[in-house]
Formats: C-alpha cells, structure tokens, sequence
C-alpha cells in the first residue's frame, strides 16, 4: 500500500467561516489522507512554506466572505513564480462564474456547498492527482 | 438525549415513510400531547401576561398588535457614500431600521489601505476608516431620527460607538436622544475559530475591557440606545443545536453582566438596553421553544440570579435573522420557502425584529431582488397571514408549553455546566466550545450523508445542473473599491494637522495604560483624524503587543 496523501487545508483573508473546511477536515481523515489544518488568516506565503515544509501533495482553501478571486490569484501566483507544481483545490460559497475563472486560473477543483462526503472524496482524489494525471 | 434511531410505524399505513421523531436538537417528540403532559404546569408562574414576568408570551403587552416587528434592510458595500444614498433610497419606500454590515478589514480595525486590506475593502460590508466615513454614513439624517445597527465587536464597535458619539455631538444632537443599537459581543466572529479570530489582531483582555468602556458609556450617556450583548446568530451558524444555542447565548450574556458589575455599573442600569441577535432555524416547534424558554430563563435569572429590580431588567428582547446554514445551493428558490418558514417561527416566537436570509445565499451576497422578495416574504406574513392578530396564539398548546419545559431545563442544565467550568469565557478560552462546535459539525455533516436528516435537494429531491435556474449574481469590484478608498485616506491623512494628530494619539496610549474608559478618548483621538487603523495601532502599542 502506498503512503497516504499529504492535504496541507488553511483559510486565508480576513474570512472566519470554518464549518466547511473543519468538516471537510474530518471527512478527509476518515477516508485515509493526512490532513495538516493551519487555521484561520493565512497569507499565500504562508501557505506556501508550511506545504513545503510538510511535503504535501495537495493544498486546499475554503472562502466564504468574497474573497477567493485576490486571494486564489495570489497564491497560484506566488506558487507559479516559485516553480512550484502543488495542485491547489479551494471551496465555499463561490458563485458559478467565479468558479469556471477559478478553474482557467489554475485551480484544480472547486467545491460548493451542500456536497456530499462520497463526492467530495472523488472530487479530490481528482484534485490531488490533477497533475499526475 | 435519546437514542438516534428511526422510528418504524410497523409499516401498515399507506404511504408510510420512515421518520425520525425528534428534534433538531434530539428531544423525543411523541405521537400525541394530552393534558396529562402538562400536569405539571402553572399558567400563572410559567407563562403569565405578555409584558409581564416571566415574559413566555412576549417581552410587550401589545406585541405585534401595537408594532409589528421592525423589518430590517441590511446595508453596506462598497463606500460610505454609495451606502447613505441606498438608505436614503430604501427610506424613501418606506424602511426605518437598517443593519449596516461593515467589510471585514473594518470588523478587524484596518484602515482601507492596509496592506491586509487587499482584496476585501467593501465586499461584505462598508468601510469605515474615518469619523468622516460615520458622518457620511449619516448624511440626510440624525443619530436621534434613523436607527442603525451597526454589525461589528470590541475592539472596533468601541472606535464606531466614538465616532457615533461625535456624530451626534457636531450636529448638536443630545446624547440622550441617541437611538440605534450597538452589537457589543466580543466574540461576535464565532462563525468560526472562535479564540484565534478573536486573538489574531487585538488581545483578548484588551478587547474584554473595550466591552465593559461601552456598557459604562451607553448606560451613563446613552439611554435610549441598544447593545447588543450577544450574537447568538453567528454562534448558531457554526452548526451547534437549539439547546447549546440558548445556553452558550445566555451564558455568555450572564458573564458579560458579572464583569459589567465586578466594574461598578448597576445591574437595575446597565441591562435595560440589553438586546440579544438571535437565529431562528428550521425546526419549527423547537426553535419557537427555544425563543419562549429563553426569555423565560432570563428573565428567573435576572431576577432571582441577579437580584434586578427594575422590571425592564427581566425583559428579554431580540432581533432575528434566519439560518443561513439551512438553506442549500441546489434548487435555490426552495430556500424562500425555508425562510418563510423560519419566519413563522421567529413571529411565534415572539421576535422584535426580523431579517430574512436571501435565497441565493449559497452563491454569493444578496442582490437588490433576492433582499426584496426576503422582505415580502416577511411583508405576506405580516399582512396577509393572520398570524399576528393574537398575542402567543401557541401559549397554552400541550406540544408547545411541553417543548417549552423541556427546552428551558435542557438549556438550564446545559448552563449550570456552563458555570461549572467558570463562565462562558473561560470556556471559550480553555477551548470547550470549539471541541462542542466541530462535534456538531461532524455530526451534521453524517446526518445528511446517512440521510438522517433531509435535505431537499441534496441528499433527497435533487435535479441534475442543467435543470438548474440560472441566478443573477451580485458583483464584486473590491479592486476598484479599495483603490478609490486607498486614494481618500491619503488625502485624509495629509490634510490634518500633524502635531494635533500626535498628541490625540499620545492621548489615547496614555489613557490606555491609566486604566481609563476609552470612549471619549476615541473621540478624542477621532476629531483630531486619526484613523481606525491608527486607534488599534495606538491601543496595541499601549499593551505592548504586536502581532505583525
């Protein structure tokens, strides 16, 4: 059996709604992933030492306020411009048009509300072998 | 709580479906109420008159025959401007209350041109750097004319409460003739992280003692205006059940109130304005449990707990919003259905103020349409329905006075815990609160995955996309936004006087460090332009922390 995924979870901004990705969280645990969690307020560098750091194989972001399209650029962006090839999948209250130009930006899945746990694990199984694949 | 199965009915009935006969918070709910069930009750000690001790049946004599519950625009976006000229439109048809949601740097202390600022200016709310933003805010009207509730905590709601302060003051406004309401909760952003939320920015003993200097201020100065002393909305929303909805709101209240006294004030003084932000969520006969048992409970507290003898002491009075975690993604119009609902239940209840959730929710903040048909939702109810012309029409029902007991003794017990690990606080501190929240959230999540609970349009009753209605959606231009307000703030700041500038801050560091209450120094501080970003850098730098 192989090791099991690494999932480097964070919400970034000023947005403190953390019901979706605590119980995305506990749901990626029970199927088998290593889930590291970094809390509420992060910045994109942030972000990006800790997925270093911790080897992960996938970064995932939930936004609930407005703020995905600045902050989703910034840290593909960032992650562009360090060479690095990390898929990231991000989530929350996202409007239909925002997540199709998510997706053009870079991302390698978006997740809305009211998924159900056997999707949500299909939807990033595929996040995190989006590169791979 | 009882046992989580589902219930069969030995499957004769035609129809039969399996159901599971309990509450959202796991009550058992049993086929048929008698008076047998209610053997126990004493219409005179458990409900009494409306207005009247223990206030079951209504905080007012009249309720909703008098005045119907204030309707509530929710405003704020993209400048200070752009807002006074949507309140003056909404005005004009007729609105009188408005809730005015700030964006997030604001809620935090940040001016508009902070670096963290970016991408957030205006967004979910209005910024408000300046006491000039306030005064626009204002234009056209009077503190003492047009009520506002402002959505925002200490440390920021101490700086708006300042700046409202001088509002009236330059236009030659009485103190006294103040209204609005002040949201007061310090942990007003537990829709998450509670502690780390709270912590990030500002320390917590900081922001506790910002939150007693408004007590003090409003009840020595400002009589007629509202504090809001718990968000119990926001709370709601982070999925915990009924019970623990009105045990961590009124806990957390009681606590508030221990310190306000461990300063000084008066209990008879200080809690005539207290006011509660309350959610109201789908389980119709619970949630209207919920709301009579509280202020029940409330008022056996303040009464007997805390020896208040002024009656409006006793008096419990809330707004309410309805769930926003109810409604779903899929099959958006449904949600104008569970709104309508939740807002039946809210006018049961017994609520002074109602603001309904738009139906587009899951998709982005509210457009001009879905926030109209949220009103004439509330509007066919108020009208049309009936609902309203007697007082209490459930008081005295075997299945409602019954809830009732049960939802005032589960939310007592769940207090008495609440006590025992040393108040509200300290268990939000100590991390109890969180560990209940995610609890909570697991389990909700298992319910809808194991179709315990339904959900229309998600584990049940779904469509596929394409039969999906297409939505307007509102838009964002936080770019454009911030970089106007970037440009505003330069000139702000380059049009004052320096030295004036850093005395006033010098003010504000000192009076800080006395111990003194900061209200008036904010104003201080405020007439002589510093910023809202500048009067938490000045509170920071007085505690001698830092967290950039």
């Amino acid at each position: 059996m192989s090791a099991p995924k690494r999932i480097l979870l964070a919400k970034m901004g000023f947005d403190s709604h953390d019901t979706g990705i605590i119980t995305v969280a506990s749901v990626l645990r029970d199927a088998g992933y290593e889930v590291i969690y970094l809390g509420l307020h992060n910045q994109a560098e942030q972000v990006i030492r800790v997925a270093l750091e911790e080897d992960v194989d996938a970064i995932g972001i939930s936004f609930l306020s407005g703020q995905h399209m600045t902050q989703m650029r910034r840290l593909l962006e960032r992650l562009r411009e360090q060479g690095l090839s990390i898929p990231v999948f991000c989530g929350g209250v996202i409007p239909a048009d925002d997540a199709d130009a998510l997706k053009q930006m870079g991302a390698a899945e978006v997740v809305m509300p009211g998924t159900l746990s056997p999707d949500l694990l299909r939807l990033v199984d595929g996040a995190v072998n989006h590169l791979h694949s | 709580m009882s046992g989580r199965a589902a219930s069969s009915n030995a499957g004769s009935a035609r129809d039969h479906e399996e159901q599971v006969f309990e509450t959202g918070a796991g009550l058992e709910i049993r086929d048929l109420y008698r008076p047998e069930d209610i053997a126990g009750f004493d219409a005179a000690r458990d409900l009494g008159e409306p207005g009247e001790y223990p206030f079951t049946r209504g905080p007012y004599a009249g309720m909703y025959r008098e005045r119907i519950w204030t309707r509530r625009f929710q405003v704020g976006f993209g400048s200070p401007r752009e807002t006074n000229e949507r309140i003056k439109y909404l005005h004009g048809q007729g609105a009188n209350g408005f809730v005015i949601t700030i964006d997030l740097p604001t809620s935090y202390g940040f001016d508009s041109d902070d670096a963290l600022s970016e991408g957030e200016v205006g967004v979910t709310g209005v910024p408000i750097s300046t006491l000039e933003d306030m005064e626009t805010l204002y234009d056209g009207f009077g503190p003492d004319s047009v009520s506002y509730a402002l959505s925002i905590r200490p440390p920021v709601s101490s700086v708006t409460l300042a700046m409202l302060a001088s509002v009236a003051q330059r236009r030659n406004v009485p103190f006294e003739k103040v209204i609005g309401t002040q949201q007061n909760d310090p942990f007003y952003q537990m829709s998450g992280g509670p502690l780390q939320t709270i912590t990030q920015y500002f320390p917590l003993e900081g922001t506790l003692r910002l939150c007693i200097d408004n007590i003090e201020f409003i009840s020595r100065n400002m009589p007629r205006l509202n504090w809001m002393v718990t968000n119990g909305y926001n709370l709601r929303e982070t999925g915990v059940n009924a019970i623990q909805d009105g045990a961590f709101t009124l806990g957390h209240a009681f606590d508030i109130f221990r310190r306000a006294r461990e300063r000084g004030l008066d209990i008879d003084l200080f809690a005539r304005r207290a006011s509660f932000f309350l959610s109201c969520s789908i389980d119709f006969f619970e949630e209207i449990a919920k709301f009579r048992a509280m202020r029940r409970l409330y008022a056996r507290t303040m009464r007997e707990g805390f020896g208040a003898s002024n009656p409006e002491c006793w008096r419990m009075r809330f707004s309410v919003q309805s769930a926003g975690n109810t409604l779903t993604r899929q099959q958006p119009e449904v949600n104008i259905i569970r709104a309508g609902v939740e807002a039946m239940a809210a006018v049961f209840g017994g609520a002074q103020s109602i603001h309904l959730c738009s139906y587009d929710e899951a998709h982005g903040l509210p457009t001009e349409e879905s926030s109209r048909i949220a009103l004439r939702t509330q509007q066919v109810i108020a009208y049309e329905s009936g609902i309203t012309k007697s007082i209490d029409p459930l008081g005295g029902s075997y299945y409602v006075e019954t809830l009732t007991g049960q939802m005032e003794k589960a939310i007592g017990e769940k207090l008495a815990e609440i006590d025992g690990r040393g108040g509200m606080i300290e268990c939000i501190r100590e991390g109890w609160l969180e560990n209940q929240i995610n609890d909570e959230r697991i389990r909700n999540q298992s319910d809808l995955d194991t179709r315990r609970r339904t959900l229309v349009g998600v584990n049940r009753f779904r469509i596929p996309p394409q039969e999906e209605i297409p939505l307007k959606i509102h838009k964002i231009q936080a770019e454009q936004w911030g970089a106007r307000r970037a440009e505003y703030l330069r000139e702000y700041r380059a049009s004052r006087d320096r030295q004036k500038w850093a005395d006033a801050m010098a003010r504000l560091q000192a009076g800080w460090k006395k111990g003194e209450n900061m209200v008036p120094l904010l104003m201080d501080a405020l007439q002589n332009k510093v910023t809202m970003g500048e009067c938490h850098e000045a509170m920071r730098d007085a505690q001698g922390w830092s967290f950039r």
